[in-house]
């Protein structure tokens, strides 16, 4: 039963390579919650602008008349990867787990495991 | 209500901007009380926000018991046994109900969304709180402070986004009327993105975006930006700019049960 704060704690430390990571409502594109990024990386930026990256998607599902729920959007860059997670819980809460991690000390499934495990200790 | 140092004023401005509010100086004196008036509270801890409420946005038991996550017995159960102690939301975790993670989020996203609407209320004339109640505490009781600039920040942003969607206000309280053949659009490319469909579903002429977001269980704020954008792709209606809330015909619906009501004393009348 992790409070958000140990959530986002417990990704930035359990997951290698993890650079910054946000809780976002993706109703308003509102980082509820952030932890680690730097000068170059403002979470609150990524969480607005990854808002429109899932509307985007949810969209072209729609036209492509998919009936199914995205469970998570990989984005690959030259040196990092982005990992946006969206979070199912019972109520239906419009969340989103987003990740930043370094390319070189990732470990994708891995990390793609461990935000799954988070998501869950979120919920319970 | 009391005619407070507000109303005396009269030369307020209709929507101050955020910064001239009381707000900022209640946080800078490290206030606890709550901030209040007819369009909502911001209730401050230590000079933190640590709620909001407003009517048009629903708030963390309504969230938690319109799509099913809490039985109303199991909220009213925790207002009852927390609420005097100001200790509502522990109460819940206490025993099992929620996650302290899913009240965290969901008191958190109910603050801002309320927070909105107390800072930038909707209706002609209608103006952010300025009454300030000194040590009054909401029976939720604390769950995550934020602190004001943070506050005026975030609210701030949504409304710039509102304004990037769709610059017209006056969709906001309005009833939302979809266009006659919105749903054959949506089919042909002016796509309506997940909340959205619901939104357009729940579009009937009559209720307006807060009576919709309500409907829903869903935030209001989110609501009324969808509404913005299913503006903006043509899908909904714009109200016309000429009718305001006063000359604006009165919707046909509300009217519908009395006058059925009517008709069945007269029935029963006559069958006397």
């Amino acid at each position: 039963m992790a409070n958000t704060e140990a959530a986002l704690q417990d990704a930035m430390t359990s997951i290698e390579g993890a650079l910054g990571v946000a809780l976002v409502d993706y109703g308003s594109g509102m980082a509820l919650g952030t932890l680690g990024g730097s000068q170059t990386l403002d979470l609150n930026v990524a969480a607005a602008a990854n808002t429109d990256v899932v509307r985007a998607k949810l969209r072209a599902m729609e036209m492509l008349n998919i009936q199914d729920s995205i469970e998570d959007i990989l984005i690959t860059l030259g040196s990092q990867y982005h990992l946006i997670r969206l979070l199912t819980g019972r109520g239906g809460t419009g969340l989103f787990l987003y990740l930043v991690l370094d390319g070189k000390r990732a470990n994708l499934a891995m990390a793609r495991h461990q935000l799954r495990r988070i998501e869950a200790d979120l919920e319970v | 209500m009391t005619a407070g140092a507000a109303e005396a004023a009269g030369t307020t401005p209709v929507r101050p901007a955020v910064e001239d509010d009381p707000l900022a100086r209640l946080a800078g004196e490290g206030a606890t009380g709550a901030l209040h008036g007819p369009v909502g509270a911001l209730y401050l801890s230590d000079g933190a926000v640590v709620h909001a409420e407003s009517p048009a946005a629903p708030d963390v038991g309504w969230r938690l018991t319109a799509r099913g996550r809490l039985s109303p017995e199991t909220w009213e159960e925790a207002v009852t046994q927390g609420g005097p102690g100001y200790r509502t939301g522990d109460f819940l975790v206490e025993h099992g109900r929620l996650s302290q993670g899913e009240l965290e989020l969901c008191h958190l996203s109910a603050l801002f969304d309320a927070a909105y609407f107390v800072l930038y209320p909707l209706g002609d004339g209608q103006r952010p709180p300025e009454r300030f109640l000194r040590e009054a505490r909401h029976w939720l009781g604390p769950v995550r402070p934020v602190t004001v600039p943070a506050l005026q920040r975030e609210v701030r942003r949504r409304r710039r986004l509102l304004e990037q969607a769709w610059p017209g206000a006056a969709v906001d309280a309005a009833p939302v009327v979809p266009v006659p053949d919105a749903d054959r659009r949506r089919g042909r490319g002016a796509q309506a993105v997940c909340g959205r469909r619901a939104v357009l579903r729940a579009a009937d002429g009559v209720r307006t975006p807060v009576q919709i977001a309500r409907a829903l269980g869903r935030p209001a704020f989110a609501t009324l930006l969808d509404v913005r954008r299913l503006t903006a792709l043509g899908l909904i209606r714009p109200p016309d700019p000429g009718t305001t809330e006063a000359d604006r015909p009165l919707p046909e619906a509300p009217g519908v049960p009395e006058t059925s009501l009517l008709i069945r004393i007269r029935d029963a009348l006559e069958a006397l």
